[in-house]
Formats: structure tokens, C-alpha cells, sequence
């Protein structure tokens, strides 16, 4: 059984590091779309075959988010809000996978790591959120690759 | 001056009080001895910390970018978790086992070899060396992710891990700056290499 919590905050938090890159006037209606979008999510049920698909793009987004702190000019307000779509619907579907509401307002407060993130970029210091992104491809990298093995720790094994 | 020294100094104190701090709450055994597969991320997060080989190395990492200065500064800690968690890809995918030990060994005697020499290798060189050692340490750190009941969780942990030991290698770096300091790091990068000597020594006998 795997838990939908950690994914959806790391989803989160790269959308906060990579928003954080974005115009200030952006942030907080990102924050809705993404709120709104998970939340809406939330109430479909997923089909169980579905949970390795919904895992996978759950990884891609945080990747792709934490990936475009290193676009040459900056996030644009639309860029602002794909990002926001897309981390909100697959945030949402994943906690749907096992979870619930409450999860989401757990998952949710990830994001506040915009604060510090827009103060470093603000004071000339955005290296040190980039820094911080990759490390979340990493992990988004590495989890993406669990479902290769034949028997990761998390599905039953033989034994069950 | 005397205000720059202050701002300096608090840094590298307090990163030396977190530095000294943990390796004291480090065991002595290696960190991949195959125990503590409990998972989570309190498990992923203190696995670097458990094994000295880790330690050194990561806060190396940190400690030789310092030396190196812009872009490398900021570019070790971007490369090594990067290609760590690559190498941790390949122990998952079950490539064959490089010589892991070995290639430990080899990356905390190098590392501590280059701080000690305060050598300033050229960007590729550092690059190269630094992705070659991330990928020894990912590949003993993946190799246990898909035995644990919360990979997710424990892969998290021991990246965010392995980017604090190299921020904290940066922020003790930062006391090249003080008087003396100089001396001191290149000290440290000598008795890191030295154990370095000592881990290849245990690798070859084991």
C-alpha cells in the first residue's frame, strides 16, 4: 500500500520552488487552480489498474515543475497556471488513490516553501532554490523507477 | 572588516557545532551493511549519517566546492544527488554491481586528496569526478529501496540528506575566509583523505 501524502507534497512543494520564479501577481491564483483542480479530482474514483499511470504522471510533475526553475526567463502567468493544472489534478488523483480530504490539507502546506524560495530569488540568491529543485528530480527520478522491480517493498509479495 | 568576520564566522560555527554533532552520533560500522531496512523517511534521512564513508564524502562534496568557487559551488550539490539517484536507478534495475566499496573508498580519499591540495580542477574534471563518486554511493544506497515498505518516503529522506551533509560542507568551507581557516580545511581534507586510505584498506580485506 503506498501512501498519497508525500507524493502530493512533493508535488506541491516543486510547484512552490518553481512559482516562486513566477510574477508575484501569479501566485496565489496558482494556488487556487491547483487547490481547486485537486479538489475536484478528489471526488472521481480511480480504477486500482489505473494507480501505476496516476504514480507515474504524479512524478512527471513534480519533475517538469522542478525542472522549469531553469527556463531562461523566468515563469510566465500562463506556464504559471499549466503547472498549477496539472500539479493540482495529478496531486488529487493521487491522494484519491488511497486517501482522503484530509491527506490534501496535510499534502497542501508543502507549497509554503514559496516564502522563503521568492525571497531567495528576489534577493539575487534563486541558485539555492534550483539547487533544492533538482534534489526533488531526484527523488521524483528514483520513485518513478520503483515500479521496475518485480516486487517493490510496498506491493505483496509471495509471502502474502 | 570586523563586521564581515563576524557574519563569516556565525555560519561556519554553526555549521561545524551540526557537523561535529552528527559525526559523533555516527556508528562506526559502514553505511550499507544491509541493516535498519525499516523505512520512511526518519530512516532514509539518517542512513547518510550512519555510515562515516557517507559522511565524509558528502560533506567533501561541499567542502571542495568551496574551493572551486562559481559555477561549481552551486553545481556539485545539483550533480552528485542527481546522479546518485541514477545510480541508485541502476542497483533498483539490477544492473550488475560495480565495485561499490571500493569506489567509496576512492571518492572519500579523492575528495579529501583534492581539498587538502586546494586543487581547483578544471569544471569537467570536478564535474566527472563528482558524477562518478554519486554513482557508487547511489548504487549502495538503491540497492535496498525496493526491499522497503516505504521507498517513497526513504528515497526523500536520504536525498534530502545527501544535500544538507553538502550544504553543510559548503557552510564549513565558508571558513577559508577567517584567518587561518585555510589551513584548517586543507587539514580536514587531509585527515578525510586519510580515512579514505583507511576504508580502501578495510574494501580490499573484506
Amino acid at each position: 500500500m503506498r501512501d498519497g501524502t508525500l507524493p502530493a507534497a512533493l508535488i506541491f512543494a516543486a510547484l512552490g520552488f518553481a512559482l516562486s520564479f513566477a510574477p508575484s501577481r501569479v501566485r496565489l491564483p496558482a494556488l487556487l487552480v491547483a487547490l481547486t483542480s485537486a479538489l475536484v479530482v478528489l471526488l472521481f474514483r480511480f480504477e486500482e489498474a489505473r494507480t501505476e499511470a496516476i504514480y507515474f504522471a504524479c512524478w512527471a510533475c513534480v519533475i517538469l515543475a522542478s525542472a522549469s526553475v531553469h527556463l531562461p526567463r523566468g515563469i510566465g502567468a500562463k506556464t504559471a497556471m499549466v503547472l498549477a493544472l496539472a500539479g493540482g489534478t495529478t496531486a488529487g488523483a493521487v491522494i484519491g488513490l488511497t486517501g482522503s480530504m484530509r491527506d490534501l490539507a496535510v499534502a497542501l502546506p508543502a507549497y509554503l516553501v514559496i516564502a522563503p524560495a521568492s525571497w531567495l530569488v528576489a534577493t539575487g540568491r534563486g541558485i539555492g532554490v534550483k539547487v533544492v529543485s533538482s534534489w526533488l528530480i531526484a527523488i521524483a527520478m528514483l520513485a518513478a523507477a520503483l515500479p521496475l522491480t518485480p516486487t517493490p517493498g510496498y506491493a505483496p509479495d509471495h509471502m502474502e | 572588516m570586523r563586521k564581515s568576520r563576524v557574519s563569516i564566522a556565525r555560519p561556519v560555527i554553526g555549521a561545524a557545532t551540526l557537523l561535529v554533532g552528527l559525526g559523533c552520533c555516527a556508528s562506526p560500522a559502514l553505511a550499507h551493511s544491509a541493516e535498519g531496512l525499516s523505512g520512511g523517511f526518519a530512516a532514509g534521512f539518517l542512513h547518510p549519517f550512519q555510515g562515516l564513508d557517507h559522511l565524509l564524502a558528502m560533506v567533501s562534496v561541499g567542502l571542495w566546492g568551496v574551493f572551486l568557487g562559481r559555477p561549481m559551488i552551486a553545481a556539485l550539490p545539483v550533480i552528485f544527488p542527481a546522479v546518485m539517484a541514477f545510480g541508485a536507478l541502476l542497483a533498483i534495475l539490477n544492473v550488475p554491481q560495480p565495485p561499490i566499496e571500493l569506489g567509496i573508498a576512492l571518492s572519500v580519499f579523492a575528495l579529501g586528496a583534492a581539498i587538502a591540495f586546494g586543487y581547483r580542477a578544471p569544471i569537467w574534471l570536478a564535474g566527472s569526478l563528482t558524477a562518478m563518486f554519486g554513482l557508487f554511493h547511489g548504487y549502495a544506497h538503491g540497492a535496498e529501496i525496493p526491499s522497503l515498505a516505504d521507498p517513497v518516503a526513504y528515497s526523500t529522506g536520504f536525498v534530502l540528506a545527501t544535500g544538507s551533509l553538502h550544504v553543510a560542507g559548503i557552510g564549513l568551507g565558508m571558513a577559508n575566509r577567517l584567518p587561518g581557516g585555510t589551513l584548517v580545511i586543507r587539514g580536514a581534507g587531509a585527515a578525510i583523505s586519510l580515512c579514505g586510505i583507511y576504508f580502501f584498506a578495510q574494501a580490499l580485506s573484506a
